[in-house]
């Protein structure tokens, strides 16, 4: 039988606030075990819980962002369990009035993924289990978190990333975490049930809990809908209980069932008065939102006519699209300067790390000014390519690279002259591209360029050639 | 009306072992607990909405960095710990 997936989504993303949701302990990742821990933090008795500022703030910026609704009461509640890497044996989190709710993402196929929720909570600490025994480190305890809680709206496994890569690009270009999941600071539980095609009615589902990769998301995901239709292909039942995957075999395991659900016994925490956001805020914080990925993809299509593929790599790093539009200013065609970053300036940051940061050595002002000097006709695409290596090398203008003489490219003669002299000292290209071996034609236009100081026009250039050697037959 | 039951999944979630010869004891006592605490629903109250008794809100921090305690003293009251780690043994 053909299936139909239906899935959604809890993300948890640990915001980049310098101290930690109850307490003034920083929230640098790493550090020695249980170094940045005070008695907030692992839960001693009499202690008090005080709100950061900040994390409301950010927590109002991420729904903003995802187009929620900003609750303007909302009030934090004990979600009790049991479990060493909780000191208090409760987490302080949002129970049924969270911060945000109500809110979407929209994916590049047209589709909406609701957002049910968004609330704030403290992450647990963590666990090392050993010889037999747990070893356990606060130092994580008391980080701030979101938890984004998406609507069963996903009908793909690709569906699921681009969300999950959509909420990771939004949550960064709005600052308030830098969602790396190989450090845990994104992480997803999936929700997964199949049901017939056309069918209406959910199945029985099942929870993968933390996954902190793409890839390992991905096969998770399809272990799973395959395990679920080959259950539901035998005609038995899907259990509903929550799962982890084992990457080293691929598959997912049985953490708890249905029976050993947790019973969170939700209540108010005592210890924390109502969080009230103003209209007033809110709308503050609405317009301090800088320009979302979307938004700018749209405008770079169809406002700078930069093709849709390239767009999507400009903007998905909010420093690359920044540094595209300063270089980009006053510029006849975007596309240029698009293709300077695309194809040069990221041959040099290859990974996301680096591309995140995008700290390059050329200014986008200098880019900016050898663009115009293509612009303005005194250089060709050619030149510019060959400069712009330069002064990503050294970091200095254009100026610093090409002489005055070199700019305004070469006249027809001059042009016609270097292709002869290429033709003539270069027989057995020529002889090579008259026997069908086109790429010979390569070594010709290297050395017009070369003798040109790479003035000439390539394309040009090339035309040239071709025409003089087909007639020099 | 509390049943034995519910004491032996609460017992469960709080990780308490209880007795057999316990349990009809406990469930009487958590019933009158739960009975008088019901009293308070018998209250005649005019707001509905969401109950914010105290008037106060948003009595927040700012994101500022405190220096952390000395892991010495963070785990001088653990039952056990080992490498700087609080350490939960495995129960035998
Ligand atoms: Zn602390």
């Amino acid at each position: 039988m053909k299936y139909e997936l239906v899935s959604g989504l809890e993300t948890h993303v640990e915001l980049s606030t310098n101290t930690k949701i109850f307490c003034g302990c920083t929230t640098d990742f790493g550090g020695e075990q249980n170094t940045h821990c005070c008695p907030i933090c692992i839960g001693l008795p009499g202690t008090l819980p005080k709100l950061n500022q900040k994390v409301v703030d950010y927590a109002i910026m991420a729904g903003l962002a995802t187009n929620c609704e900003i609750s303007h009461i909302s009030k934090m509640d004990r979600k009790n369990y049991c479990y060493p890497d909780l000191p208090k044996a409760y987490q302080i989190s949002q129970f049924d009035m969270p911060l945000c709710k109500n809110g979407y993402i929209e994916l590049s196929n047209g589709r909406r993924i609701g957002i049910t929720r968004i609330h704030i909570e403290e992450d647990a600490g963590k666990l090392v289990h050993q010889r037999g025994n747990t070893y356990v480190d606060y130092n994580r305890g008391g980080v701030p978190l979101i938890e984004i809680v998406s609507e069963p709206d996903i009908r793909s496994i690709d569906e699921a990333r681009e969300y999950v890569e959509k909420l990771q690009m939004i949550m960064r270009y709005i600052g308030v975490s830098d969602c790396k999941m190989q450090e845990g600071s994104l992480r997803c539980d999936v929700n997964i049930s199949l049901r017939p095609v056309g069918s209406t009615e959910f199945g029985t589902r099942t929870e993968i809990k933390n996954m902190n990769s793409f890839t390992y998301m991905t096969k998770a995901m399809e272990y799973e809908v395959s395990r679920q239709a080959e259950l539901l292909d035998e005609g038995k039942e899907v259990t509903q209980e929550t799962l982890r995957y084992i990457v080293e075999e691929n598959r997912t395991e049985s953490m708890r069932g249905k029976e050993d659900a947790n019973d969170y016994r939700y209540f108010r925490e005592p210890d924390l008065v109502t969080i009230e956001v103003s209209q007033e805020k809110i709308d503050r914080f609405k317009a301090l939102l800088p320009e979302l990925p979307d938004a700018k993809f749209a405008r770079y299509v169809n406002e700078l006519g930069i093709p849709e593929a390239d767009a999507g790599l400009l903007v998905k790093y909010r420093k690359v699209a920044e540094y595209f539009e300063k270089a980009s200013q006053g510029v006849a065609n975007p596309k240029v300067v698009a293709n300077c970053i695309i194809g040069q300036i990221f041959r040099r940051v290859e990974n996301e790390t680096e591309k995140e940061a995008f700290d390059i050595a050329l200014s986008p002002e200098y880019l900016r000014d050898l663009v115009l000097l293509l612009d303005s006709g005194k250089i060709k695409m050619n030149l510019l390519k060959s400069t712009l290596e330069k002064m990503l090398d050294e970091g200095k203008p254009a100026a610093d690279f090409i002489k005055e003489e070199d700019m305004g490219g070469v006249d027809a003669d001059t042009l016609k002259q270097l292709c002869t002299d290429a033709i003539a000292n270069n027989p057995n290209a020529v002889a090579d591209y008259l026997g069908g071996k086109e790429k010979a034609l390569k070594s010709l236009l290297g050395f017009v360029m070369k003798n040109s100081r790479g003035r000439a026009d390539a394309v040009e250039a090339e035309k040239l050639l071709i025409e003089m050697v087909n007639a020099s037959k | 009306m509390v049943t034995r039951e519910d004491v032996l999944q609460m017992a469960r979630l709080s990780k308490l072992y209880i007795k057999e010869e316990e349990l009809d004891a406990l469930t009487k006592d958590m019933d009158k607990i739960i009975a008088f605490a019901e009293t308070i629903s018998a209250a005649q109250c005019e707001q509905t909405n969401f109950d914010n008794i105290n008037n106060l809100s948003n009595v927040l921090r700012e994101d500022v960095v405190v220096p952390s305690y000395d892991r010495e003293e963070i785990l001088k009251n653990a039952e056990s710990q080992d490498e700087g780690y609080f350490l939960v043994k495995r129960r035998s």
